[in-house]
């Protein structure tokens, strides 16, 4: 049985998505975009070399969890949320708060969710879906990325909930417990700003924010050292595309997404300069694009010279100084 | 990006994309996967590659099981060891093909429930024939054409029943 009234809906991101998705639920009317911007959700991140990724890469988005905790801190929400080393009583948890028609989100490992098609499932422990009912002895999974609810075997959402590695989700359950009868938006959205501002700009690490965007822009093309053969450069190189674009972005890696927060947070703090910097990011957000056709371009062609990486450098540096400029003006719009 | 630019006409993968509609607000569009729209062959024709050059060196002594595993699932040594729930020294050994006959049966089982397989295709790879050559079942894109392998679990974790029929029967 599906829980009650609950409605599934796409959403460009799978934690944002998820979150708006429970609150829309739970009666608060709120959009996706809202949640990503009050949240903190734009960010940028290159790492070189970590123990858990097999060749560099970038994130675009901030920590995962984070968008909860910042929602739950600058709306006044509260979420409940469990954690299990048993995967019995996750399992049995789960099924419990189902009884009580209460739609729940999970983490999981996006690699085990068989309703995925092959060609995108990777391992990575932090895909956030919401479970919305049982039938028999597969769960009812309202996924943002999917246009239907879709099914999944009670064996499969288990290994998923508890797989192992970097970031490994612990059988992680959440849903909205209060929600305030009253919100403060505009205090919401000037924090939510101010401290993206903080990460693009002023965070002192030297892979985050813009110094993290002219590190990739500065290592991509060592790339090639990196990879097994032409063919294994190609698809890293092709990937650009799919962390911009397919990842659950919203597209240009989160950047018209963000736009779109910008648009509405103007009408609701009655700030127009923001509406104004809104269509700054969208153009923005269209360079981005273009360094991922750019990408799919040469990683399909295999050419993957050492001119090509260099005019990729040169598109990723342009990407990071429109940027830099772009957040200073944002930092100073909401001070 | 105007809503216009934005659409790709792939129902096999949808996505949201935020762009401009035409009255100037910005919003969410639902349309289709610009890069598995243009460049899935491209994507499978690699995987191909990728697991027959594993598998020759697979059949070659050259690697071992784990190893062919790992790299076909994009783990690095520490993520295997991690969810394997095996020290990283050892997973280091058993992705030696000399060393690999240390594996034990239980290894063997958490080895396969990382890579969602059967624990028994860890000592076989089963191949289809896809009209031209055969090719590893892994790969899903791999269809033969008149039979269908079907791998279910049983209560046993060593044991698993594969059953291969064929179609429209």
């Amino acid at each position: 049985m599906i829980i009650p009234s609950f409605t599934h809906k796409m959403a460009a991101h799978c934690e944002s998505g998820t979150i708006t998705s429970l609150l829309n639920h739970a009666g608060l009317e709120i959009s996706e975009p809202l949640v990503f911007g009050i949240s903190s959700g734009i960010f940028f991140g290159y790492f070189h070399k970590m123990k858990s990724f097999t060749f560099p890469t970038f994130i675009v988005r901030n920590k995962p969890g984070q968008m909860r905790k910042n929602i739950e801190k600058r709306l006044g929400i509260r979420f409940s949320t469990y954690e299990f080393e048993d995967a019995a009583k996750g399992m049995a948890m789960l099924d419990h708060l189902l009884g009580q028609n209460i739609p729940t989100a999970c983490q999981v490992d996006f690699f085990y969710m068989d309703y995925v098609p092959s060609w995108e499932r990777v391992h990575i422990n932090v895909h956030f879906m919401i479970v919305a009912g049982k039938e028999g002895n597969k769960y009812l999974i309202s996924d943002v990325y999917f246009p239907q609810m879709v099914q999944l075997e009670a064996a499969s959402l288990e290994k998923g909930r508890f797989a192992g590695g970097s970031m490994s989700p612990h059988g992680f359950l959440f849903h909205p417990n209060t929600i305030p009868p009253s919100i403060d938006y505009e205090s919401a959205i000037k924090k939510g700003i101010k401290k993206a501002c903080f990460n693009m700009l002023q965070i002192p690490i030297p892979f985050l924010g813009i110094k993290g965007m002219r590190l990739f822009a500065k290592r991509i093309v060592e790339w090639p050292k990196f990879a097994r053969d032409t063919e294994h450069l190609s698809h890293e190189i092709m990937k650009i595309n799919i962390l911009l674009e397919d990842q659950g972005t919203g597209g240009a890696g989160f950047r018209f997404m963000y736009a779109t927060f910008l648009q509405q947070a103007a009408e609701i703090i009655h700030q127009p300069q923001l509406k104004e910097l809104s269509k700054q990011l969208m153009i923005i957000g269209d360079g981005w694009r273009e360094i991922s056709l750019f990408s799919a371009r040469i990683g399909k062609n295999r050419d993957l010279g050492p001119d090509k990486l260099r005019k990729l450098s040169e598109l990723i540096h342009d990407r990071a100084d429109v940027e830099e400029n772009f957040f200073r003006n944002l930092s100073k719009a909401i001070n | 990006m105007k809503e216009k630019e934005g659409f790709i006409d792939y129902p096999e993968q949808q996505m949201i994309l935020y762009v401009e509609k035409e009255d100037g607000k910005y919003g969410p569009m639902q349309t289709g996967s610009y890069i598995s729209a243009n460049f899935m062959d491209d994507y499978v024709l690699k995987r191909k590659n990728l697991e027959s050059e594993l598998r020759e060196q697979l059949s070659l002594g050259k690697i071992s099981p784990i190893k062919y595993f790992m790299v076909l699932e994009d783990l690095t040594l520490s993520e295997l060891s991690a969810r394997a729930r095996i020290r990283k020294s050892k997973v280091k050994k058993h992705l030696d093909p000399d060393h690999f006959g240390s594996v034990t049966a239980d290894e063997l089982t958490r080895y396969a429930s990382v890579f969602n397989i059967p624990t028994t295709n860890l000592l076989q790879v089963l191949l289809i024939n896809t009209g031209e050559q055969f090719e590893s079942h892994l790969i899903l894109e791999n269809k033969a054409k008149n039979i269908s392998i079907n791998q279910t679990p049983t209560e046993n974790p060593y044991v698993v029943l594969t059953k291969i029929e064929e179609k429209n029967k």
